[in-house]
């Protein structure tokens, strides 16, 4: 553990060294206290709660290095993972770094600059915000992330406006990702009284194993609004973490909705937080775990002053080996009086061998509050199942109607139809195809 | 088209069927009556293929096809439809969508080319208009959140539009009041042709005014302990089941 932990340190070091002589960046500081981090953070490990049913080994087996550049790669033809639909803006990360070419915005309320462009300007604003939501983190992950972020978006949309399509932020890991470590980081600001949607999507263009660590932060000022559609279809051989922090601010509106469906091992952390009254924070999700999957999600939602209301509601589907793991946390702290937060989570497990295991905590200590909590791990229903076979439809077609139809709730909350349609399809050609003698 | 010999089954143990015999014909419409928990949607049931029924005797034969070997699906791609006398609720899942998935699903088994989504668009809103079953249902999930009624309409949309060969009905009738009744009646008198037969359990003989049976058949105790023409569902609705459940003991 401790060597992979000094190689890191040592790797971080040696990029870092490495940006100095090139391009000239001017968070060589912060960076090299992030490495700092590295060490006194320390990787996660089974024994700390938020771990315990997360490992690492693969991820350290993977010895995925975060000592590299992607700028130089020739790109390969990306056609057919580019979105359709029409966007506000349209933002291409190829293995961690920013394709201008591919990508454009085109409405005058949003201002856009990618990270490693403001990072060689030393644009104060931008420098000043980097990390200020997220801190060096939790873990070692993180401050790797701050040591060493390749690239991102630095979006931020001014007052009052109101961008009606969706800004999307695209991120393809192509075959020269493999057995790297990816390491983009998002800042995002919502001006006062804006409006914005969000599609974030991780794809795989045939890459073998790599990690994408991602951070992101956003921050929502009084009355803004922001809608995030997140979707993580990574490769079938790689590892994903994002983390994401969100500070709202008086009546600000947060709604994510996240899909984890790819991936051998992906895990996601996100960290809601209010600075004013009248925020409301808004949740939700869908996970997908098949054979050697594991998929993770982690929320922590601190009601940290009155008045503010928060709605986490998360449904999973797991068979064959698969595993996912749910850990909700609410906190009401003492001084958030009229707070209002509810956690779901719902699993459907079609596997005796699959495992689920979900933890919602709410931790409630203000007396004048609406919370409430709940859990289910079902199985498939027979008497559905008996019902659509009665009509013709094959156990598997059966089986895909009914993890749609439980899908469904999250899945109609995706907006974007492109992305809905995608994961759709995803869902539907995974649980129809797995072996009979395996569900 | 349909033969039932000396079938016996158990459920957790206990014989409910002991031995029963039926014998239906292309064209032609029976109706099965018979007092509560006599196993009338167990055998509904075992005929659709459910799980959960332990067959320990007799010879169920379809069409010179031995039903137990069929799956569920085989039977419903063979042309056995069940409305069922509880429909189930399956939330998130589109009635359409699921409904032309089940058409789709019996035409490929048959090597017929699929409907296309115009084509089916079109002719599942004439049968709901038939029935009077509100279009917006078309787009819910199935069954959930409809009325009693509404579900069995639904099941008699699924009939109509899957055209079985042998259908069979199981309660259909209860839970409607009379003007949905005869909708439904309505519904079922239009899929009555010489090459389809029609198997009505019911508890009343009111469904056997708007529906006229060829053969009344009483189920008790597991056994059809009477059979006769449509005069024996009037003799029922006299008598009761009573004194059919003490001949039969007797
Ligand atoms: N799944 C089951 N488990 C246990 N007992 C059952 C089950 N299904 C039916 N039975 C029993 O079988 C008998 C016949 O039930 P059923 O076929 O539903 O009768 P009917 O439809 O004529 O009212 C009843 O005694 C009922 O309690
Ligand atoms: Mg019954």
């Amino acid at each position: 553990m401790n060597h992979s932990l000094l190689d890191a340190s040592a790797e971080a070091e040696r990029y870092i060294g490495g940006l100095d002589s090139r391009a000239g960046d001017w968070l060589a500081e912060r960076r090299r206290s992030a490495v700092l981090g590295i060490q006194q953070l320390g990787l996660p490990d089974r024994r700390q709660e938020r771990w315990r049913y997360s490992g690492i080994d693969g991820l350290l087996d993977g010895n995925f290095s975060a000592d590299w550049e992607s700028t130089d790669n020739p790109l390969p033809p990306l056609e057919s993972v580019m979105p359709d639909g029409t966007q506000a803006g349209l933002l291409v990360f190829v293995d961690g770094s920013f394709q201008a070419e591919l990508s454009f915005v085109n409405d005058t309320g949003i201002q856009f600059t990618s990270l490693r462009a403001a990072m060689a300007k030393g644009d104060r604003k931008v420098l000043a915000a980097l990390g200020s939501l997220s801190g060096t983190g939790r873990h070692a992950f993180s401050a790797i992330n701050l040591a060493t972020m390749q690239d991102g978006a630095v979006i931020s949309v001014s007052p009052g406006k109101s961008i009606d399509q969706p800004i999307e932020l695209l991120h393809i890991a192509t075959a020269a990702a493999g057995g790297r470590m990816l390491r983009p980081r998002h800042l995002i600001t919502l001006d006062k009284g804006s409006q914005a949607s969000i599609v974030e999507r991780h794809l795989c263009l045939d890459a073998d194993g790599y990690f994408n660590n991602v951070v992101s932060e956003i921050l929502l000022q009084e009355d803004a609004r922001l809608d995030h559609q997140r979707v993580q279809l990574e490769g079938s051989q790689a590892y994903h973490l994002s983390e994401v922090h969100v500070q709202l601010g008086a009546r600000a509106n947060y709604r994510a909705i996240n899909a984890a469906v790819g991936a051998r091992w992906s895990r996601t952390e996100i960290n809601g937080g209010f600075l004013a009254a009248g925020a409301n924070l808004d949740l939700e999700g869908l996970y997908l775990a098949g054979d050697g999957q594991l998929v993770d999600f982690h929320l922590d939602v601190v009601h940290g002053v009155s008045g503010c209301s928060s709605r986490s509601n998360f449904k999973g589907i797991v068979y064959g080996q698969g595993r996912a793991v749910f850990d909700g946390r609410i906190l009401v702290e003492r001084q958030a009086q009229q707070s209002d937060a509810h956690l779901t989570n719902a699993n459907l497990m079609l596997s005796r061998g699959s495992e689920v295991d979900t933890k919602p905590q709410l931790e409630i200590l203000a007396d004048d509050v609406k919370c409430s909590h709940g859990t289910t791990v079902g199985q498939l229903d027979p008497q559905a199942v008996f019902y659509l076979r009665s009509r013709g439809l094959s156990p598997s077609q059966a089986r895909r109607l009914l993890c749609l139809g439980f899908a469904s709730e999250i899945l109609e909350g995706f907006g974007n139809v492109s992305l809905r349609g995608q994961l759709a399809d995803h869902i539907q050609r995974r649980v129809e195809s797995i072996d009979l003698e395996n569900v | 088209m349909l033969s039932i010999e000396g079938l016996r089954v158990e459920v957790e143990g206990k014989e409910i069927l002991k031995g029963l015999d039926l014998e239906v014909n292309a064209g032609e419409v029976h109706a099965i009556m018979g007092p509560n928990g006599s196993g009338k949607s167990t055998l509904a049931h075992v005929l659709a293929g459910r799980e959960g029924y332990q067959i320990s005797g007799g010879k169920l034969r379809y069409l010179g096809l031995d039903l137990q070997e069929l799956e569920i699906e085989e039977r419903a791609h063979a042309g056995i439809f069940l409305a069922m006398q509880y429909p189930v609720e399956l939330p998130g899942v589109n009635n359409m969508i699921f409904l032309r998935e089940a058409l789709n699903a019996i035409r490929r088994a048959r090597g017929e080319p699929e409907i296309d989504a115009l084509g089916f668009m079109k002719q599942v809103r004439d049968k709901a208009r038939e029935l009077n079953l509100d279009e917006k249902l078309l787009k819910r999930s199935v069954n959930a959140g409809f009325s009693g009624g509404e579900k069995k309409r639904n099941e008699v949309l699924q009939m109509a539009m899957l055209a079985p060969k042998l259908a069979i009905l199981d309660e259909t009738d209860s839970g409607l009041d009379i003007d949905a009744l005869r909708i439904v009646a309505d519904g079922v008198n239009l899929l009555r042709s010489p090459e389809r037969a029609l198997i009505l359990v019911t508890h009343y003989q009111r469904l056997l005014d708007y529906i006229q049976p060829d053969r009344v058949h009483v189920l008790a105790a597991g056994r059809i302990v009477r059979s006769g023409g449509r005069e024996l569902a009037l003799e029922l609705e006299e008598k009761g089941y009573g004194w059919l459940s003490e001949e039969a003991a007797a």
